[in-house]
């Protein structure tokens, strides 16, 4: 793995990750299990909605691929966090897919259309691709991680490989421009996004700082009358209440 | 004609129920489309899904109702908090941002998102809702309704009677009194997930015997009055959104389990554990049949119809029948929140557009309310995944389905209509020959990667089942729709008798279930026992499949022998390689 300027910055990054902070690599395989899965879901819901044949099957085997890395992350972070708790209540908690594309009410491909879908798939894959590549080489001396790395590289190469193809094929065709502009679009997204984030993530952090102080300053005082008013024990007569047609339109 | 949609969610299990004229057309849990179990989004492709079975738009819809008050919930919530300052500070930041930034506007994201015209978003209560899913979901003109679950607004549990004019609420008991959040905080304790890990406590009380009893009683104390007190010293739910116990029920009882760690009954720990979920189990027991009584009394009645997530505890539904005071006993498939949406729509049908109830035809036409995909989809999704499959004529399904069974291979039966609720019911479900004793470890450990003490459920022709199972008088509902646990009567059946020799029984009739119920009754001819091993088709962590691309796509990660998709059958070795 050539360090360049490029992929200096994740490198870095990833030695952190990998190297320095203790426990963090077994929190890190648990992220990427819920990403790999997200990704799946993406892949599945695409072989639902492409009208392309050959495309849908293309999509499956990629689907099928994301749902297997996910199992192969999943079991990596297991045993690396042995008794560490957070992990693995992240792990137990986790189910199958916590966020990542599925929280919007369109599937990402119904979002994008096929050109742009198939500029994410490229895009992100080579991307991820890069990553991993980063991690083996940092992580050489576990054999079953870089084993496992390696496996995930050799399915990465076909999802780009099939990606790029379809890509030239549109290009061929005569929507040169287009693919250009979706590849434009899809990187774009990717900035624009990772700053969303960054904004929502700083949003928290004072929306945080505001309720503390409100929660210490305002309602502190009043604890003392609610704690008086805790609800008597037992069942309880019900409190009068309007007719339903009266009381549909509440929200209280 | 009259269109009305219930909705639930924005907590868990967020569904969308749509009722033509108070009959129930279409219902879907969200996370059969999102994929992630236990969806706590508002149900935006169910409700798509629900107008588009039924050929409508939303302008064709009358009323559109959400399950709950959602100021009366943050009144409770504030309230609650405040009362717990300053350790509730956590939970207040992280509870009233989500609150602030999407609980609160829920109506307006109901409008956006859904297209629904401001005037026509209604709202019921919580456990009004729950009530109405099981009163007015029930075949019967008069009856008590009892809701038990963790907490809606104020309310943990609401005893109603059912009549002629509606749902009277009788009485309830309020937040932080809750059976609900009791058994979910022990879930927790014994290390499993809060509002999904609820059943694996079931599961695991079979393996213990209830010796702590008297000190989980410290912790849901029973009151003279049939109803229960909570020890709060032992709980942090009413103030803590990381953990709900505190470190006095580990002093009462001992370490927590940790997650994920594995169970070994036969370990002192791990007997530990089983006979805590046992306690906990029994006085979970007792405390429905208190209240139950208390109900009993008040309306004289001989019909109970009971909701909220306790209500899908199939062990506590046969002590209710076998203990309580109630001659039969009933319960809508979808109990928990999901059931809410039915509810809140039931409500608004019989009780806010004062339209009367008809008993002749059922509200609920069966469990299978879901989306279905036919077998010209099917047949071209295999071939567009060159997937090699056989076509079988539609009459020689249940055969050839039988056939495999009976010769030990493990089947993925994806038919028709996805079922509403968390159980499978033979519409997408795992088959298997619950006559073999390898059966259980096999599909727990390579086919669903799951804890190996989880049970499985038998499926029987309906008719057959008092020849192994002993069905309580009053449960057979229950039975149809999974809900009822029962002790076996036989030795033939070890992969689906859990260890204290109950299975939680799945009664299948021709109507409800022809393709089905014609399987069981080829696999009959073959053994002389028309009984299956029926699990729901997923993998650890997974909601139940739904359509035939998720289908093949949990086949193919699985350790099944063979898919039946529709009139396709699929074989795991060959058919598929990439």
């Amino acid at each position: 793995m050539t360090i360049s300027a490029a992929n200096l910055p994740i490198w870095l990054a990833s030695w952190l990750v990998w190297k320095i902070v203790p426990g963090r690599a077994a929190a890190k395989m648990a992220e990427f299990s819920h990403t790999e899965a997200g990704s799946g879901l993406d892949m599945l819901a695409a072989v639902e909605e492409t009208t392309r044949p050959e495309l849908r099957a293309r999509y499956f085997r990629h689907a099928l691929d994301e749902l297997r890395h996910a199992r192969l992350f999943r079991e990596r972070a297991q045993a690396w966090s042995g008794a560490r708790g957070r992990t693995q209540a992240v792990l137990e908690d986790s189910g199958f897919i916590a966020s990542h594309g599925i929280r919007t009410t369109e599937s990402l491909f119904r979002q994008l259309g096929e050109r742009e879908f198939l500029a994410f798939v490229w895009v992100h894959e080579k991307r991820g691709a890069e990553q991993f590549d980063i991690y083996a080489s940092l992580l050489g001396h576990d054999a079953a991680t870089a084993a496992m790395f390696a496996e995930i590289a050799k399915d990465e190469r076909f999802h780009i490989a099939y990606s790029r193809a379809e890509l030239d094929r549109l290009a061929k065709a005569g929507d040169e421009a287009g693919v250009r502009g979706a590849v434009f679009k899809v990187r774009a997204r990717r900035a624009w996004q990772l700053w969303v984030r960054l904004s929502l993530d700083f949003g928290n952090f004072m929306a945080g700082i505001w309720l503390t102080i409100l929660y210490v300053v305002l309602l502190g005082p009043f604890s003392v009358v609610a704690r008086a008013e805790r609800p008597v024990g037992g069942v309880v007569p019900p409190a009068p209440r309007p007719a339903p047609a009266d009381r549909a339109r509440e929200m209280i | 004609m009259s269109w009305v949609l219930g909705l639930s969610g924005l907590y868990h299990d967020s569904a969308a129920v749509l009722l033509h004229d108070g009959r129930v057309v279409a219902a879907a849990s969200e996370e059969r489309f999102s994929r992630v179990k236990h969806d706590a989004g508002l149900p935006v492709q169910a409700t798509r899904w629900c107008l588009a079975h039924a050929g409508i738009t939303m302008a064709d819809v009358t009323h559109v109702t959400w399950y709950e008050k959602p100021l009366r919930k943050f009144e409770r919530m504030l309230v609650s908090q405040v009362a717990n300052f300053p350790r509730s500070a956590s939970a207040f930041r992280r509870g009233t941002f989500n609150w602030l930034t999407e609980k609160l506007w829920v109506k307006a994201a109901i409008v956006k998102e859904l297209g629904v015209a401001p005037a026509r978003v209604l709202f019921s209560d919580h456990h009004q809702s729950h009530a109405a899913s099981a009163f007015y979901a029930s075949p019967y003109a008069e009856a008590a309704v009892l809701t038990v679950d963790g907490v809606g607004e104020w309310a943990t549990t609401s005893l109603y009677r059912g009549g002629p004019g509606g749902l009277e609420l009788l009485g309830e008991v309020l937040f932080p009194d809750s059976i609900g959040l009791v058994y979910s905080a022990f879930t927790a304790y014994l290390g499993f997930q809060v509002n999904d890990g609820e059943y694996k406590v079931m599961g695991m009380a079979a393996y213990g015997e209830p010796r702590f009893v008297d000190e989980v009683r410290k912790v849901l104390r029973p009151r003279e009055d049939g109803a229960f007190d909570v020890d709060l010293s032992y709980v942090s739910y009413h103030w803590s959104a990381d953990q709900s116990y505190t470190r006095r029920l580990e002093e009462l009882l001992g370490p927590a389990r940790f997650p994920g760690s594995g169970f070994d009954p036969t370990t002192a720990e791990g007997k530990r554990y089983a006979d805590i979920a046992a306690s906990v189990q029994r006085v979970t027991e007792d405390a429905l049949v208190a209240i139950a009584n208390v109900l009993h009394a008040r309306t004289g009645l001989d019909t109970l119809c009971l909701a909220g997530g306790v209500a899908l505890n199939s062990v506590a539904n046969r002590a209710l029948l076998t203990r309580g005071p109630f001659a039969r006993l009933f319960v809508q498939p979808a109990a928990g929140d999901a059931g809410g949406a039915m509810g809140a729509a039931l409500w608004t049908w019989h009780e806010v557009m004062g339209n009367p109830r008809t008993l002749d035809t059922p509200v609920l036409p069966g469990p299978g309310l879901g989306q279905a995909w036919d077998d010209a989809t099917i047949g071209a999704l295999l071939t567009d995944l060159r997937v090699k499959h056989e076509v079988l004529a539609p009459d020689t399904v249940a055969v050839r389905a039988a056939a495999d069974i009976v010769e030990g291979r493990v089947l993925g039966w994806v038919q028709g209509r996805f079922e509403w609720g968390p159980r499978a019911l033979g519409h997408r479900s795992i088959l298997a020959d619950p006559r073999r004793a390898d059966m259980k470890d096999r599909i727990n450990a390579r086919i669903k990667y799951r804890e190996l003490f989880r049970p499985f459920a038998p499926s029987v022709c309906a008719g057959a089942e008092g020849r192994y199972f002993d069905v309580p008088p009053g449960g057979e509902q229950l039975a149809e729709w999974m809900l009822l646990v029962a002790p076996v009567t036989t030795d033939d059946f070890p992969a689906t008798t859990h260890a204290d020799g109950t299975a939680r029984l799945h009664v299948v009739h021709a109507a409800a279930n022809p393709l089905y119920h014609a399987l069981l009754t080829e696999v009959g001819r073959l053994t002389g026992h028309p009984v299956v091993l029926n699990t729901s088709f997923n993998l650890k962590g997974e909601p139940i499949v739904s359509s035939p691309v998720q289908a093949l796509a949990t086949f193919f990660r699985s350790g099944l022998d063979v898919l039946y998709l529709g009139a396709h059958r699929v074989e795991q070795t060959g058919s598929y390689d990439g």
